[in-house]
This record gives structure tokens, sequence and C-alpha cells, in this order.
């Protein structure tokens, strides 16, 4: 593994009840990036993370992480925010993350100091002291959240961060992951919700079926689909079909087609000489969604034939 | 940080949030009190019967039909006879009366009365009585014969007073009795089985709790299994220290003001070692007992994710404990028989029949020997648990070693089932 790499994993297998719900997976994160796991449900994207964690492990494949083979012993450096959200309803909510940093090394007074300084910076310094079965489900997750970054790691492990939170929180939380990573942290997330990945990863990869289908950067996923033209005509008429590329679609107030290979220059004189002139013109790069997509669907098309 | 004191600080940090989680709340202190409402339970009921028997015993009496000059006689010999027998053995009060009309038809009517419940009645020559009794197997009548017989030989033989007029002197025992002995066994066991029964079965649960709050993925992705599980153990079995330190703390004051005759009951009821090693075993024992059984309830809960479940769980746990329970109580009752061995051996009733074997026995390297064993044990229980909930729940085997047996280990492993 290379020196610039936090977690290099290699043909990872995962087999339950004799079917491989992870399939060969390779992924490589770079020190100090955030890295996405994205794909559908059931893809196979908590067993992943359970893996290169050492929770579960491996069948096949090996993996390393913070250039050691075996998670569990360097698990003081790592953080964890599991899918499924647990804490003790009767503990109080500084109480809570100090617990959680204490099973990760750090001491409990420390913990609890830095617990309450995380919640006034995050918009909970109202609630330290309240026990956690007081607490809404979004704040409850919060303070999980908090309680995975408290003992400062190294690696911090977010799977499926946003699901459950209000948009507010939402926004708070992808301040709280670029925060980390500024402090030097590299995060790995999991997420099918591709707007958060978009606007956070420096790198990710899709995993579908337990396989990976992607592994690259979010602008070299939304390079897999052509850029796309709405175009709306000045004065529609009868020959504009015979105009447009053959894959223009009819839409509301326009056409719909991918930009040409040669540019949407050639393809404008010809719609004005014509006299269609040009009431609306934009070209759209695809965004991850697209791309996601496509990737997860084209992959499936191919399997199934 | 190397792995066992990392194991410690997990363990630790562990036992000590479920400790504080326990005793922090008003449950723990109906946990702790629930012994009195068991006592007061049991003071009610035992008084309740103990009234009922008193007046019953209260309601019977025996009679002897006699003349004035045989009566006197009877009588003298009955009070000094009576005297043989202490507590629940001493013989029903007899009455003299006068003979009045035919002793038979007497002796009927007395025996069928409704005021007292008579056991037996006896009329007659003394050296030839009839005695009426309803129990084949009376004590009473046989008792009326005995005294009858010795009035009759005392008569025969001139005897007015007693021939023998013996000095006694107590002599204060330097040691323990066999009976002693046995009789300490087997309370100390008893007590070591009711507190292991009470306090150990209480980790079954706990794995469960944490399934259904979900901080399990929490715990299973910070810290070793084996920390988890014994974490646990341990911040159970801190709960059931203070519960026993409270109420051996309050025994032991109101021990203070037991009756004496109640004081010199229990101080013969002492040990081979002496009370104060052998409490000290005791509390090893316990220690161990409750480590051994709560470390395979605790495992064997782990399975388990449903309240239901658990109660499933239940039953086949208590067995388990009874058939500890009888492995020990027979290695008390049979101290030389192989049973006694194999309980001894056996770990999970070995920390009963080591307490026994302790009242009996003054040697120590036994209990260095059993303490190493049954700790072995506990750690063997705790490993298997960790594993089973990792094959089970997490549905993967442990961390992979880089050899084994010669090959590199990164072929896949066996599936496991979803």
């Amino acid at each position: 593994m290379g020196n610039d790499l936090a977690l290099s994993a290699t043909g990872l297998v995962k087999r339950f009840g004799g079917k491989r719900v992870v399939d060969g997976i390779d992924i490589a994160v770079p020190k100090g990036s955030i890295y996405g796991v994205l794909g559908p449900n059931g893809a196979g994207k908590t067993t992943t993370l359970r893996m290169l964690l050492g929770i579960i492990e491996p069948d096949a494949g090996e993996r390393t992480l913070l250039g050691s083979d075996h998670p569990r012993e360097i698990s003081d450096d790592i953080g964890y925010l599991p899918e499924e959200r647990g804490l003790y309803p009767g503990m109080k909510c500084k109480d809570a993350i100090a617990f959680m940093g204490a099973l990760r090394g750090l001491d409990w007074a420390t913990g609890r100091k830095r617990a309450v300084e995380l919640m006034e910076q995050t918009g909970l310094g109202h609630a330290p002291d309240m026990k956690i079965r007081k607490l809404s489900k979004g704040m409850a997750q919060f303070v999980q959240l908090l309680g995975s970054v408290v003992h400062r790691p190294s690696f911090l492990v977010l799977d499926e961060p946003f699901s459950g939170l209000d948009p507010v929180n939402q926004e708070r939380l992808e301040t709280l992951i670029l925060g980390e990573r500024d402090r030097g942290a590299t995060i790995l997330f999991s997420t099918h919700v591709m707007a958060h990945a978009e606007r956070l990863c420096d790198r990710l990869c899709v995993i579908a079926g337990g396989k990976r289908r992607f592994e690259g950067t979010v602008a070299d996923a939304r390079a897999l689909l052509p850029m796309k033209v709405h175009y709306e005509p000045h004065h529609e008429g009868s020959g504009i079909k015979a105009i447009l590329p053959s894959d223009a679609v009819r839409e509301e107030d326009g056409w719909r087609f991918t930009l040409p290979e040669e540019g949407i220059e050639s393809l404008l004189v010809r719609l004005i000489d014509a006299g269609h002139g040009i009431s609306g013109l934009s070209i759209e790069r695809p965004t991850l969604h697209d791309a996601f997509v496509e990737i997860v669907g084209r992959k499936a098309a191919e399997e199934m034939a | 940080m190397n792995h066992l004191a990392r194991m410690i600080r997990d363990t630790f940090t562990i036992a000590r949030r479920d400790f504080t989680a326990i005793v922090g709340t008003p449950t723990f202190l109906l946990f702790l009190l629930a012994p009195v409402l068991m006592v007061s339970f049991g003071a009610i009921g035992g008084a309740g019967g103990a009234m009922v028997g008193k007046n019953a015993e209260a309601k019977q009496r025996a009679y002897a039909i006699l003349s004035s000059d045989a009566a006197a006689h009877f009588t003298a010999v009955d009070k000094r006879m009576r005297d043989i027998f202490t507590g629940d053995a001493t013989p029903v009060d007899v009455e003299v009366v006068a003979p009045q009309g035919d002793p038979a038809t007497q002796a009927r009517q007395l025996l069928d009365q409704q005021e007292h419940d008579v056991p037996a009645v006896m009329y007659g020559p003394l050296d030839q009585p009839e005695i009426l009794h309803r129990n084949e197997k009376s004590s009473t009548a046989r008792y009326l014969a005995e005294v009858a017989e010795q009035v009759v030989r005392n008569q025969a033989a001139g005897i007015t007073q007693p021939l023998s007029t013996p000095h006694f002197v107590h002599v204060a025992r330097q040691g323990s009795s066999i009976g002693g002995k046995s009789a300490t066994g087997f309370f100390a066991v008893t007590i070591l089985f009711v507190l292991s029964l009470m306090l150990s079965g209480q980790t079954v649960g706990t794995m469960a709790e944490e399934r259904s709050n979900k901080v399990i993925e929490i715990l299973a992705a910070s810290v070793r299994l084996e920390s988890v599980f014994l974490g646990k153990l341990l911040g159970m079995f801190a709960v059931a220290v203070v519960f026993l330190a409270f109420w051996g703390g309050l025994v032991l004051f109101m021990s203070l003001f037991l009756p004496s005759d109640m004081m010199s009951k229990i101080s013969d009821m002492r040990p081979a070692f002496g009370i104060v090693p052998f409490a000290l075993l005791f509390l090893g024992y316990f220690t161990m007992a409750y480590l051994l059984l709560g470390s395979v309830f605790l495992g064997v809960g782990a399975q388990a994710s449903t309240p239901r479940e658990i109660q499933m769980l239940s039953l086949p746990i208590t067995i388990f404990q009874m058939a500890m329970l009888g492995l020990a109580s027979a290695s008390v009752a049979l101290p030389d028989q192989p049973i006694s061995l194999i309980a001894r051996v056996f770990p999970f009733s070995s920390p009963f029949a080591m307490l026994a074997y302790a009242a009996r026995s003054p040697s120590l390297w036994p209990h260095a020997l059993a303490f190493a064993w049954q700790l072995l044990w506990v750690g063997l229980s705790i490993w298997l648990g960790a594993r089973f909930f990792r094959l089970g729940v997490l549905k993967s085997a442990g961390p992979r070693r880089k050899k084994r047996w010669g090959r590199k280990v990164s072929e896949p492993m066996a599936a496991t089932n979803p």
C-alpha cells in the first residue's frame, strides 16, 4: 500500500448463507480525503464497511487500514457511525458521547468536556445533560455522530449518516464532515443520496449487487455520460425534427438531445438558417444521480443479458 | 498499548457503564430490597405455620386412667423420663385421671372427646396395661407403655428414689464436630446456591438489551467481543457485590442481637478452616460461581433477541442451576464417594462442591488449584460465548491469523447462515 492511502482493500468477499453479498470489492482511500461509497439499498455497502473495520471478517480478500492489516488493533484511531443508530436511552448526552470516546481510549473527563464543546458547536448546547430518551430522533443521531468523532480519529467511517436528518441537520453534518477533513481526518461514508456525495466526495465508488461498478472522482462519474442540450425554438416548424439529432425528444417547452460530438455551433447555424430561431438554449452537464442510474442500470442490464 | 492492557481498559469501560447504569436507577433499589419482601412473606408464613402447629400440639393430650397410689408413681416416672427428650421429640402431655365406672368405656370416651386430640389412652393394671391409640406407629402409646414398665420395675425392686446422682460437666469442643462440618458445608452451599441463583441469572438478558437498543454494533466496532462479554459480566458482578455487601453487613449487624442459644447453635457450625478463612473462601467461590454461571447465561442469552426468547431460556437455565446444586449437595452428603470428586472437578459445580470441601478439610492447595481451574473455565465460557455471538449474530468468524497449520489463511471461510 502506498503511504498516501489511508485504506486499501482488494478482493473483499463475504457470503451469507451461500450468497455472495460482497463479491470482490476493491477500495483505495487517499489520506485526508472524503470518500463516498454509493449504492442502492442492499448493494452490500454496510457489509463492506463492516469488513473494512474488522467488525466482521471477509471470507476472502485483504484490507489495510492506517497501515495495519488488523483494523481492530488500531480501533482507537477510528471513528464509526453505524447505519443502525443505537444509544443507551437512560444516559445523558454528554455521558453517551464520553462513553463512545472511552471505548476508543479517551478518558471520561476529557470526553465529557469535549462532548459539551462539540454539542455547543453543533447547535445542541442546550442538551448535554438531557437524557437520550428525551431527544428527537435527529438529535439522538447527531449525538451519536459526535460520539464517533469525540476522540478525534484519523479515520472516520459514517454509514448512511444523512438518513433521518432534516435539511438543517444535514447541512450541519456536511459542515462537521468538512471540519473533520480540515482537521486531517480521512472520511469514508456510504450513502444512496447523490446530492451529498456530489458536494462532499473527493473520490467515490459505486457498489451494486455486491460488486464495485465504478471508482473515481465525481467529475469522472459525470463524464461517463454526454452533456445534454435543451433547446427552445423561436418558431416551431414542421421540419425542425429533421435538423435536430436523431435522439431529440419533444419536451413541453422545447427539445432535448445529446450534445453532438462536434459541438452545438453548426447545429445552431442550421436551425437559424431554417428560420426556427432560438428562444432558449441550455447545455447541461449530467448529474451524479444521472451517472449513478446509468452505472447501476447499465450493469444490471448487462447481467440480465 | 499491548493487547492485555487494552482488553482490561475496554472491559472496565463497559463494566463501569453497566454498573453505573444499573445502580443509578430506582429499579436497583427495588432489586436491593427484594429480599425484604421475600423475608417478610417468609416470616409471615412461617409465623402463621408455627402458630398453627403450636395450637395443634397444645390441643394434643394423652391419658392414663390410674388409681391414686399408681398415679403418684406414674407421674414421678413420667416427669423424670420427659427430661430425656427435647424439642419436637418431647412426648405429648399425659394427664392422669381416676377411674370412673368401667375403665374401658371411660378410655373410649376420653379417646373420642372433642376438646383435645387424644393419640393414646392407657387403663388397667400397670403390669398389663390396655392402651388405645389412633396410630399404629404412635410414639405416645409406646411412651405410655415404657412409663408403665418403669413404674412396675421400680415397684418390683422397691425403688422410690433415683439410684444414681450424676454430675454433668460441660466441656467445650476445641475443633468442629463432624456433624458441624457437614452442617456448615450444607448451609454454605445452600447460601452460595441461592445467591448465585438470584444474582447470576440476571446476566441472561444483558446482551439481548444491547441488541434491542442497537448499541451492540458500536461496542463490536470499538472493542473485542470478549471485552464486551467480560465487561458486562463484571458490571453485573459489581452489582451483585453491592447487593452482597449490603445484606452481608445487615446480617452481621443483626447477628449481634441474636439470642444466646441461637448463637451457640451457629457457633457449633464451625468449618475445618476457621470462620474467617472460610468466609474468604466463601467470597472467592461466590465470585467463581457467579462468573462461571453468569458467563454461560450471558453467552446463551446473547443468542436471544427478544424478551420472549429470554423467557424461554430461563427454564433450561434454572434446570442447569438445580443440577449443579444437586451435584454439590451429593458431594456434601457423600464426601468419600466418586460423585464428590466429580462435583469438585466439573467446572460449573466446582465452586459449590469446593466450598463444601472447605468445610470439612483444612487443606489449602486444592483451593488454589480449584480457583485456577474455575478461572480457566470462566475464560473459556466467555471466549465461546463471544465466538457463538460472532457466528450466530454478526455472521462472522473471528479475526483471522496470519498462518494456520503452516498455510496462509486468506481462503474463503465456511459460509455462515443468514
